[in-house]
Order: structure tokens, then sequence, then C-alpha cells
């Protein structure tokens, strides 16, 4: 048992130092000067300054990007919480005919490349007149957001127990009024995965904001692509914004690590 | 108003919103790509029936661009199998302080598509990356990473693997997990080497999983863009021009009615895909 626990911790070096590597340099590299930058060897021990992040920050109008994509996730959020709240309820109370069908069709939207959407997506946008506008987005990310939601809510509705509900009726509750009053407080955990969820794949999205936004709605990531162009002078600002953009994902994780699993796994193992 | 069935009139706004918001677009989609639509010639619309995809079938980039999706798909998911399986295998052991790790292994999973393929931009660049310096102190050179067809495939497959790693890692966790412990202490009972319980315990009862999240992680590279718009844009010329990669420079192009047509293609072959998914779902059923 001592051999298997020595090798074990052997065999974890490389695959944490293959995980926490590009984080760790990216981290230090927003730190460093340009002198440190080009520095070889490469220096892991140097006087930290803050100049890229002040650069990122006032250089360019990144507090207007950050509030695009605040306010687009928060869209997100809320919609795919309403409209995924509602639909699930309905899965997990009821069965009809077709009612499995629906749900696996539900799921399966998912599989549909989102580039073979965005073209269209696009002609449709441009004729409405609403390219570069946050709804134009907003619509499309709760889309893609409410699949999830709505799979992982009809597991945590469908632990609510019955007679709940039944005792709150008789009282003289509306269906609308026993679901906010009494079933969502009790699924509360679960709205809240659903809602970090949805904001995460706003947050994250990248090929519907390249193309739909403009300069009104533009978001962090097409920030960040954009300034790849010119790669040289712009090492620290680039390492700064990226440690910026993946700080939250990065505290998520820890909060949800339980849930991810769950997530990830839906359908593949449950079968 | 009573009963629990009238609730299934609570999924309806959910249900329409998200089969509107999919299926419009998609239908849409097919009615342009038979037609000559070009963006900035507006009056000049003209129904050409298959003749988009007949000329897609003789386009010499898309048949590369097919070829370059599938190695790329083909490599990725490879290197993520095998790694994601002997991380599996490794945390799968009874050792209380690999608990805690299993959230540090999580997190490229987390990072922004973009900015963690920004961040190994950085780190592959030949002269500023330090990847490059640390190879040359074990002898492996200078590879010129994003310059060279063949590196740039590579660092594509590399790039994507560290991202998604920790998905195959968690999938094939969960399935280990699951397996039952007495087996493993019956073989061991029966003289049987750890080898031979994983070749012959192990291996056919997680065959299942593992096929799923091979097809679901298939699929995505499939239909990546992030990491390969921003690694490379396509190039070194068109040498990593995925379908998506090609779809989104015809759209540039404002050739809506070919860039519609690659996007039906694209749908069809992830749609095939999806249904052998369905297939091995059913079966282990």
């Amino acid at each position: 048992m001592r051999t298997r626990k020595l090798l074990t911790v052997l065999a974890l070096i490389p695959a944490l130092a293959w995980t926490l590597f590009p984080l760790l340099w990216i981290l230090t590299a927003s730190f460093k000067t340009e002198l440190s930058l080009y520095a070889k060897p490469p220096q892991w021990i140097f006087s930290p300054i803050l100049e890229n992040y002040r650069r990122v920050l006032f250089n360019i109008p990144f507090f207007e990007y950050l509030t695009n994509s605040l306010l687009i996730a928060t869209g997100t959020t809320l919609g795919s919480l309403v409209l995924g709240t509602l639909a699930a309820y309905g899965f997990s109370r009821t069965r009809f005919w077709g009612s499995e069908a629906l749900r696996f069709l539900i799921l399966v939207t998912r599989m549909v490349p989102r580039m073979t959407l965005v073209v269209p997506y696009y002609l449709m946008m441009l004729k409405i007149g609403m390219l570069d506008t946050y709804s134009g987005l907003i619509i499309a990310y709760v889309s893609f957001a409410m699949p999830f939601s709505i799979w992982l809510l009809i597991g945590f509705f469908d632990d609510v127990p019955l007679e709940v509900e039944e005792a709150a009726l008789v009282d003289g509750c509306t269906p609308v009024g026993t679901l906010v009053r009494v079933v969502i407080p009790i699924a509360a955990p679960g709205l809240a995965v659903a809602a970090i969820f949805a904001f995460l794949v706003s947050w994250n999205e990248f090929l519907f904001a390249l193309i739909l936004s403009g300069v009104h709605s533009k978001t962090l990531p097409v920030v960040i692509a954009g300034l790849t162009t010119d790669l040289g002078p712009l090492y620290g600002e680039m390492s700064a914004a990226a440690v910026m953009v993946m700080l939250p994902n990065v505290l998520m994780t820890l909060v949800l690590q339980r849930y991810v699993v769950k997530g990830l796994t839906l359908g593949a193992v449950k079968g | 108003m009573g009963s629990v069935q009238s609730r299934r009139w609570f999924l309806v706004p959910g249900v329409i919103f998200l089969l509107v918001i999919d299926m419009v677009p998609l239908v849409y989609s097919l009615w342009v790509s038979f037609y000559q639509w070009w963006l900035v010639r507006p009056r000049d619309i003209r129904f050409l029936g298959l003749g988009n995809y007949l000329s897609l079938a003789a386009d010499p980039a898309f048949r590369r661009s097919i070829l370059v999706t599938c190695t790329l798909t083909f490599g990725a998911v490879l290197a993520e199998f095998l790694a994601g399986l002997a991380l599996a295998l490794l945390f799968a052991q009874p050792f209380r302080f690999l608990r805690p790790l299993r959230a540090v292994i999580m997190m490229p999973l987390f990072v922004v598509p973009v900015v963690g393929a920004t961040m190994w931009r950085l780190i592959l660049h030949p002269e500023m990356g330090v990847l490059n310096y640390y190879l040359g102190l074990i002898g492996l050179g200078n590879p010129q990473w994003l310059a060279d067809p063949t590196m740039a495939m590579c660092a594509l497959i590399l790039v994507d693997a560290w991202r998604t790693i920790p998905f195959m890692f968690l999938v094939m966790l969960a399935g280990l997990e699951t397996l039952p412990a007495e087996l493993f202490e019956a073989a061991r009972v029966d003289g049987a080497s750890w080898l031979q319980a994983f070749r012959f315990i192990t291996l056919p009862l997680l065959t299942y999983i593992m096929l799923v999240a091979v097809l679901i992680r298939g699929m995505d590279v499939f239909r990546e863009f992030d990491i390969v718009f921003v690694l490379t844009g396509g190039g070194p010329g068109t040498a990593t021009e995925t379908m998506q990669m090609l779809n989104y420079r015809v759209f540039g192009l404002g050739h809506m009615g070919q860039a519609n047509a690659i996007g039906v293609v694209t749908l069809i072959l992830v749609a095939l895909m999806c249904y052998l998914l369905i297939r091995v779902v059913q079966r282990s059923r």
C-alpha cells in the first residue's frame, strides 16, 4: 500500500503540472514588466507590477465591455430561469402522449452546430434590425442555456413531495402561487445551480457575440480575441485581461464542483 | 384547476420558445442554401436548387476542410480519452488526499474557451512563450507551433485536450465509482493481477460510458470554433481550416447561399453522430 501511495503521488505531479502550469504562467505574466517578460530563463520570482492591469482597465474601454457582458449574462440568467422553471415544473408534474419524446427533443437541440444556427440567425436579425443589440444575443443565449436548466430542474422538482403542493391547493393557493410560494423555495438550490450555469453560458460564448455584436454590445470574449492580432507589445495586457475574465469562472468551479459532475454526466451515466 | 395534470400548460412557453429559436433558423437556413445569395447584392437573389451543394462537392477547399475536421476530431478525442481514463484510474484509488485535488483537475473546464486559447497562444509564442524554452532545455528544439502546418494541428489538439481532459476524467470517474467493489475483491482473491482486473472487469463494464463520452466529445470537437479561431484562424494558409472555419470565411465573404449549405452539411454529419449516440444508449437499456 505504501508503494502504491508513492506511485500515486509521483503520477499526480505531471497531472497537476499540466493543469496548473498554463494558469500560473499567465497569472505571473500579468504582473510582469516588459523586460522580465522577455527574460530567459523565464522568471517565476520577480517584483510584481500592476501596470498591465491599469492599462487594460483604462486604455481600452474595459468597463464598457464588462457592462455589456454582465448585462447580457444577467438577462440570459433571468430568461432561462423563468422559462426553464415553468417548463421543468410542467415536465416534472405531468405525463402525456409524447412528453418523453419532447424532453428528449429538448436535449437534442443542444447538438445543433452553433455555426449552422448563427448564419441564418444573422440574416434574420439583420432583417428585423436587431443586430448589435443586447436582446438579440440574450434570446440566442437563453435557448442555449435552457436545455440544461430544464433537465437539471426536472430532477430537483421531482424531489418535491406532491402532498406539500396538494395541501397548498386545498388552502386555496392558485397553481402559480403554489409554484412560487411552495415548490420554488424547496427547490432553491437547484435554481441557484441553473442560474450559475446560465450565467456562464452567456459569459463564455464567443461565436454569436463575434458575429452579432458591434460597438454597442461587444462582450469580453470578443475583445480578448481581438487583442491577439498584435501580439508582441500586448503580451502583458493580454495576460491581465485573461486573468480578469477567467476569475469568476475559476471561483465558480469551487462552488459548483459537486453539481458539475451531475451536469456533465447527465444522460451519460444515468443512461 | 386543482388537478395536477393542468400543470402541463406550464411547459408551453418554454417549449415553444425553444422550438421557435432553434427550428426557424434551421428551416430558413435550408431555404437560403438553395439560392444564390450575396449579401452585397440583395436584389440579385436567384434560385439554384442544389447548385450550392454541387459546387461544394467540387470544391477542393471544402473537401480539405472535412479532412482537417476529421483529423482534429480524431486526434483530440483520442488524446483526451487516454489521458482522461488514466486520470480517472488514478483518482479512483482510495486515498483521502485525492478528493480536494479533483477540483484542481477540473479547473480548465471552466476557463472561458477564448481566454484559454489566448493563454496558450501566449505560451506557444516562439520567442516570448515559455514552453519552447523548457522544450529547448530537454533538447526538443524550437518548434514553430503556429507557423508550421503539422505543428499547428498539434497545437490545436494540445489546447483542446488541456481544456476538456477534465470532462473525460469526470465522466469516467463517475463510471468507475459505480463498479461493484466485490468484483475486484473476488478477482484479487483468485490471484488476478491489476492488469487482468482492468482488462477483464473494468474495461467491459466501462465500455458503455466510454462510448458515450467519446461520441459526445466527438460531436463537440467536430463543431469546435473558438479555439481554432483564436489559435490559428485556420492557418497557416488553410492548413487547419475546419468546416466551421471555412463556413465562417464564406460567411465573411457574404456568400450566404454557400455558407448556409456548409452549415446544413455540418448539421447532417453531426446528426448522424447524434443518431449513433442514441442507438448506443438505447441498446444498453
